[in-house]
C-alpha cells in the first residue's frame, strides 16, 4: 500500500565504496540527486544491512536500486532488471561483497514474501571488474557512471508518470 | 559391496545461513566416520598485521570493520584491551552502562537473525527465511521487528546502525542526551514482550536429544550476566584473568581453514558463546530472563546445541530487559569519555560478543603506536568443538539419505552460528626456491 505522503519515487543505491566497483551504485545516485532535486522524487544510499530495505522501501510505490553485479558479463554493461513480479535472476544473488546472509535479491524475495515490496521494483546494476578492499572505481566503471545515472534519470521520469496516474 | 566398504562422502561446498563463506567435508567408511571437516575459506584479511604502526586510537575504527554483524564486540574488546596497556579501567559509571546499552544492541540485532532468519528455518523444515516466510509471516515479522530495535540502538549511541562510528578508546566521541535514549524505550519494550514470545516459541520446536561434551568457557563478571568484561572461567575450573589467555589457550594452523583453531593446552577443545556462557552464569540473568528459561525448561545449564536457540532467546530477554534498566538509570555523563594517555605496554580485553568470547591483545609503545595485535575471534575458538559435534552428529545418522544426512550436518553447524567472517586470521605462504 502507497502512502501519499512520500515522494512517489525512490532511488536507492546500494553498495560499499570501500570495495572498489562496488561503490558504483552509490556514485550513480549521487549524480541522480544532483540532477534531479524534485519533491516526487527521493534519492538514499544503503551502505550496510539490505533488510534495512524491508522498512525504508515501506509504503513507496516505486523504488529503483542501483547497484553493482558480478555476472560474468563485459565491466562496464549496464543491464535493467524488473523485480516487481519475478526473483532477480541467480547470478545477481551471490554478486555482491557483502557476507551477510540476506543479498539484494533475497531481500527482495523475503520483502515480496511478507507483502512489503513496493508495486515497482526496478534494479539497475552494472558490471564491475573488481571487488577488493579500497576506494576507488576502476577507470572503466567510472566511465560509466554518468549512462548509469541517465539511464535511472530516464526510469525515474517513466516511473513518475506512471504513479502520477 | 558390503556395507561395512561401502564409502560416502557428504560435502557442501557452500554453507548457507551462516556468516561468511565456509564449507563442510564428510567422508564415511561403511558405519565408521573417517574424516570430518569444517573448512573455512573466506580470504585471510590480515588485520592483525596491518594494526602493527597504527595509532592505539585507531583500534576501534579498525577492528570494527572484522565484522558487520558484531562490529561493537570488536570495537569493546579493542578498547578494553588498548585502556588496559594505559592503565584505565572503566568498569563503572555511565560511560561502562552506555558501552553494555550499546552492545544489548548488538545482541538484539545478531541473536534477532540468527533466531528468526537463520536458524528457525531449520526447525521448520524450510531451505531458508524466504520459504519460511510465506508460511509463516507473522514469525519473520517478530523477528524483524526485534532487530529494528536492536538498530536504533546501535544508530543512536554508535552512529549508525552498522559498523559504528561513535566509540573511542576511554569512551564514546558524544554521550546521547537522556531524551534520545528515552525514544527508545517504547520499540524495545515491545522488542522485550517479543523476545518473551520467542523464548516461549522456541522451547515449543521439536528438538533432538544431544548433549554435547566440549569444556564451557565463558566471561564470569561480578556485576551480572556477562558482555563486556570478566574473567574467563570454564567448567572444568578455568579462572583466569584475559592477560593469562596465552598461557591457558593455544592457536594452531590446521591446512583445511583459513581459521586458526583454538584449544586449551591442557584439555584441548571448548566451547564459547550462548550455551557457554548461559551454562556458567544462568544465576547472574536478570529475573524476568530467568523465569523465562525456567518456564522454557531449561536446566541451570545446557549442553545441547539444538537448544542454542532456546538460549539465544532468553539471552534476548536478557538484552533487551538490561537495555531498558540502562535507559531508565542513565544519566548524561559531564565528558563523554575519560582521557587515556599512551604508554609503552601490552593490553588484553575480552569481552562477550553475540557468538562467544572475544579476545584481543596489543602491544604499544610509549607514543601509542601498535607493534603487535592478537585478534581470538569465537569462531575459531569454536571450530574445533564444531567438528566434534559434527562428528558425533554423523554418527549418529549414518542411516539417513545423503540429502538428509547433509541437511542434519548443516542444521549442526548453524546450531554454533559460526561467524566466518570474523575466523578467518591468515594464511601462512611458504615459497620455496631452488
Amino acid at each position: 500500500m502507497s502512502d501519499a505522503t512520500l515522494p512517489a519515487v525512490l532511488v536507492i543505491g546500494v553498495g560499499n565504496r570501500l570495495r572498489a566497483d562496488d561503490g558504483a551504485g552509490l556514485e550513480a545516485v549521487r549524480r541522480v540527486r544532483d540532477r534531479a532535486p524534485v519533491d516526487w522524487l527521493e534519492v538514499r544510499e544503503l551502505r550496510g544491512d539490505p533488510t534495512e530495505l524491508l522498512d525504508v522501501w515501506l509504503g513507496r510505490e516505486a523504488v529503483v536500486l542501483v547497484d553493482t553485479m558480478r555476472s560474468g558479463a563485459t565491466p562496464g554493461t549496464i543491464v535493467r532488471l524488473d523485480a516487481s513480479h519475478e526473483p532477480l535472476p541467480a547470478l545477481e544473488r551471490r554478486g555482491l561483497s557483502s557476507t551477510h546472509a540476506t543479498g539484494l535479491a533475497d531481500t527482495i524475495e523475503l520483502a515480496r514474501a511478507l507483502g512489503r515490496l513496493p508495486a515497482r521494483v526496478i534494479v539497475y546494476a552494472v558490471e564491475g571488474r573488481r571487488y577488493d578492499a579500497g576506494a576507488g572505481l576502476s577507470r572503466e566503471i567510472a566511465a560509466m557512471v554518468p549512462t548509469l545515472a541517465e539511464r535511472v534519470l530516464r526510469e525515474v521520469g517513466s516511473l513518475r508518470s506512471v504513479t502520477a496516474q | 559391496m558390503s556395507e561395512a566398504s561401502r564409502r560416502r562422502t557428504i560435502r557442501t561446498d557452500y554453507l548457507a545461513r551462516v556468516e561468511g563463506e565456509g564449507a563442510m567435508y564428510v567422508r564415511l567408511e561403511g558405519r565408521e566416520v573417517s574424516e570430518v571437516k569444517l573448512r573455512l575459506y573466506e580470504p585471510p584479511r590480515f588485520f592483525e598485521a596491518f594494526l602493527r604502526g597504527r595509532s592505539f586510537t585507531e583500534v576501534p575504527d579498525l577492528t570494527a570493520r572484522i565484522c558487520g554483524i558484531c562490529p561493537v564486540a570488536y570495537q569493546m574488546s579493542s578498547a578494553r584491551a588498548m585502556e588496559d596497556a594505559c592503565g584505565v579501567r572503566i568498569d563503572q559509571g555511565p560511560i561502562r552502562d552506555l558501552r553494555r546499552l550499546l552492545y544489548c544492541g548488538e545482541w538484539i540485532e545478531s541473536h534477532s537473525l540468527h533466531v528468526y532468519m537463520l536458524h528457525a528455518p531449520d526447525f521448520l523444515g524450510y531451505p531458508g527465511a524466504i520459504e519460511m516466510a510465506r508460511d509463516h509471516r507473522d514469525i519473520v515479522e517478530q523477528g524483524l521487528q526485534m532487530k529494528k530495535a536492536g538498530n536504533a540502538l546501535m544508530t543512536v549511541i554508535g552512529g549508525r546502525e552498522v559498523h559504528p562510528i561513535n566509540v573511542r578508546v576511554g569512551g564514546f566521541y558524544r554521550a546521547p542526551t537522556a531524551a534520545e535514549l528515552r525514544a527508545l524505550v517504547d520499540p524495545l519494550e515491545r522488542a522485550r514482550e517479543t523476545a518473551l514470545a520467542t523464548v516461549r516459541w522456541t522451547s515449543a520446536l521439536e528438538c533432538p536429544d544431544v548433549q554435547i561434551e566440549p569444556e564451557h568457557v565463558a566471561l564470569a563478571d561480578p556485576d551480572g550476566y556477562p558482555i563486556d568484561r570478566g574473567r574467563i572461567v570454564s567448567d572444568r575450573g578455568l579462572d583466569i584473568e584475559p592477560a593469562e589467555f596465552d598461557e591457558h589457550i593455544v592457536e594452531q594452523h590446521v591446512a583445511h581453514s583459513t581459521a586458526l583453531h583454538a584449544r586449551l593446552r591442557q584439555r584441548g577443545s571448548y566451547l564459547t558463546g550462548p550455551l557457554a556462557r548461559y551454562s556458567l552464569a544462568s544465576p547472574a540473568l536478570r529475573p524476568l530472563a530467568c523465569a523465562a528459561a525456567r518456564e522454557a525448561g531449561l536446566d541451570a545449564a545446557c549442553r545441547n546445541p539444538f537448544q542454542s536457540i532456546v538460549v539465544r532467546a532468553v539471552e534476548l530477554v536478557q538484552a533487551t530487559d538490561e537495555a531498558l534498566a540502562l535507559i531508565g538509570a542513565y544519566q548524561q555523563p559531564d565528558a563523554p569519555a575519560v582521557a587515556v594517555e599512551p604508554r609503552r605496554g601490552v593490553g588484553h580485553g575480552a569481552t562477550e560478543a553475540p557468538r562467544g568470547m572475544l579476545y584481543h591483545r596489543y602491544e604499544i609503545d610509549e607514543d601509542g603506536t601498535i607493534l603487535d595485535a592478537r585478534i581470538v575471534p569465537p569462531t575459531s575458538q569454536n571450530q574445533r568443538a564444531i567438528e566434534e559435534d559434527l562428528r558425533a552428529v554423523v554418527e549418529r545418522s549414518v542411516d539417513l539419505s545423503d540429502e538428509d544426512l547433509t541437511r542434519r550436518c548443516e542444521q549442526a553447524i548453524r546450531n554454533h552460528d559460526p561467524c566466518i567472517s570474523c575466523s578467518t586470521h591468515f594464511l601462512e605462504l611458504t615459497i620455496e626456491r631452488e
